[in-house]
């Protein structure tokens, strides 16, 4: 059974939570979690360390003992394994036979930045990816620290948005994810794009791109664990675009200190699916495989479309650099 | 360990090892099979030479006691015209090594150009099949043998099928199938699988017709430095098939990564050791 905001709701319940000072972001978390303890729901808390003990040392502790707390830097490392370990629990939980399982959580503030495209299509994909499940969660999101066009990202991606004194306003910048998916926002640069590549390759063989990728790794950018992940990642996407694609396939890749940037473009329109990188099987039987085997094993996937075909980005190593910001 | 991978030089393969070799002209035939044999020699093998007296191969070499160099028709072990009768030929040279051993030698060594054994598509099919039963001998007793085939009858292609078969070879090979010197595994899988080397996996396998234990099919994985996706599902497909769970024995992050974070029935990721 649903309660509090989201009774009567079917699927997925998904706020924002826009704050611009603790004081507010307790005003409504702590209402929403000792809702959630009393009615016996799941609850949980998905944020990071320093608003997880804000919100610990606020809630009676005959509450607080029966929220779970998760370390939000674990959950949200990269959006595909997010989904994937989402899902995983809310199935748990749904079979458990909870009516309604409630969570905060909140991106670690570095991914507000230059690895944001992949949250916000995250953001969007979830409002399908969860809706078989009795969920209502909340996303936080600092007013003070977030960019404005994060903010705006954020509104076209939750249906409303939680306000102190259990208001639960619709968004009116809202889209459905199909939409905003298909959007295709232009991603900021890497500064090593801006450089001639050190691999220029044109319809490589998927062992071509591998030896090429360990030759830049030879001074040992990435550890032996990344640079696998890199392989297998850069294997599924170039058969992929081989099979799928529009050729010609060119594979480039630039070394930095601490990253390998990678990027695949073919001639054609990149997958028809919104969801593709986003959520395994169910959406992506085909061609969609490989793109989210490389959401799970890169730091960074982006995608962009222009006049020259498709390109997919990967980043293996530190993936917060952008122009601008070098 | 057994040796796989590519090999340069044929003199510093052990006891347990087989080589497919290819060559240009009968010299190179000639220099690899006389570096092979005298190399077995001084392993204190007994070493065949299975060939024509006029090939110049076993007079060339000296042993230190009779018997140690032995020149073996052709005819006998191999009819030119038939299609090899796999149990029959692995028989024949488990009984040899028992009799090498016997007279007080190491092991056996052997080596032959086989050409001649897969010039038709039906007879390539058998003795790639034979290739496989005579490895798991060697890995499992001290056989060794050198199979040459020339190049220039065989081509590229159908030398790297050959090649796929045997745990060293001085050809191009992007992975081989071969017997695994741990006797808990079926075999071994070496080298990388991705959608390139696809089609010869898929004969491969049929050839090596492995046989699960225990409901499992056991993979020396040891030297698999990549696998992709579709190759995992290829080997987990092949188990399913015998009725038998995949299990890969390996330390290479790979494969350990692939069922990490896809989900798997039938397989399972062993540390190598």
């Amino acid at each position: 059974m649903r309660t509090g905001a989201a009774a009567g709701h079917v699927g997925y319940y998904h706020e924002a939570l826009t704050y611009a000072s603790d004081a507010e972001l307790l005003a409504v978390v702590v209402p929403f979690l000792s809702g959630g303890v009393a009615e016996g729901e799941p609850t949980i808390v998905a944020l990071g360390e320093q608003h997880a003990e804000l919100v610990r040392a606020e809630l009676p502790p005959e509450v607080a003992g029966r929220v779970e707390f998760h370390p939000g830097g674990d959950m949200y490392a990269r959006p595909a394994s997010a989904i994937r370990s989402y899902r995983e629990m809310l199935a748990g939980h749904t079979a458990g036979g909870a009516g309604q399982i409630r969570i905060i959580g909140e991106l670690p503030p570095a991914e507000l930045g230059a690895t944001w495209d992949w949250w916000a299509r995250y953001e969007s994909a979830i409002n399908h990816s969860y809706d078989e499940f009795p969920l209502w969660s909340m996303c936080a999101y600092d007013t003070r620290v977030t960019p404005a066009h994060v903010l705006a990202d954020v509104a076209r991606t939750h249906p409303r948005t939680a306000r102190p004194g259990d208001e639960h306003a619709p968004n009116a910048d809202y889209v459905v994810p199909g939409e905003f998916l298909g959007r295709h926002t232009p991603v900021a640069l890497d500064p090593l794009q801006l450089t001639p590549p050190a691999v220029d390759l044109q319809d490589p063989a998927a062992a071509e791109t591998r030896a090429a990728i360990a030759r830049l790794n030879e001074r040992g950018i990435l550890s032996r664990r990344q640079l696998g992940d890199l392989q297998l990642a850069i294997t599924e996407v170039v058969t992929n675009g081989l099979t799928h694609g529009t050729p010609p396939v060119t594979v480039r890749c630039w070394a930095g200190a601490d990253r390998i940037v990678t990027t695949v473009t073919d001639r054609g329109r990149g997958p028809k699916d919104p969801f593709a990188g986003l959520q395994a099987a169910a959406h992506a039987p085909n061609g969609g495989f490989g793109l989210w085997l490389a959401h799970q094993l890169c730091d960074h996937v982006a995608m962009t479309r222009d006049e020259d075909g498709f390109t997919l980005r990967l980043i293996s190593g530190d993936p917060y650099h952008r122009v601008g910001e070098a | 360990m057994r040796q796989s991978g590519v090999v340069t030089d044929v003199r510093r393969l052990g006891p347990h090892d087989h080589v497919c070799c290819g060559f240009d002209d009968r010299t190179e035939f000639r220099t690899a099979a006389l570096a092979f044999l005298d190399a077995g020699l001084g392993l204190g093998h007994r070493v065949w030479y299975v060939g024509e007296s006029g090939d110049g191969v076993h007079d060339a070499l000296t042993g230190a006691r009779p018997g140690a160099v032995q020149l073996v028709s052709v005819a006998t072990q191999y009819a030119a015209d038939a299609t090899v009768a796999p149990n029959e030929r692995v028989e024949t040279y488990a009984t040899a090594t028992r009799n090498a051993l016997a007279a007080g030698f190491t092991g056996l060594r052997v080596a032959t150009d086989v050409t001649a054994m897969v010039r038709t598509p039906a007879r390539l099919d058998a003795f790639a099949r034979y290739e496989h039963q005579a490895d798991q001998l060697m890995a499992r007793s001290p056989f060794s043998a050198m199979c040459a085939y020339d190049r220039r009858v065989l081509g590229p292609d159908l030398l790297t099928q050959l090649a796929t078969m045997h745990p060293l070879t001085t050809e191009a090979a992007s992975f081989q199938l071969h017997a695994s010197g741990r006797l808990d595994c079926a075999a071994a899988i070496s080298g990388e699988l991705d959608l390139a080397s696809a089609e010869l996996l898929a004969l491969a396998l049929d050839r090596a017709e492995l046989r699960p234990t225990g409901g499992e099919l056991v993979l020396d994985a040891t030297e698999l430095t990549f696998i992709d996706r579709r190759s995992l599902a290829m080997l987990a497909e092949h188990a399913r098939a015998l009725g038998a769970t995949l299990v890969l024995c390996t330390d290479q992050h790979v494969p350990h990564r692939l069922t990490q974070v896809l989900a798997w029935d039938n397989v399972r990721i062993d540390a190598a050791s």
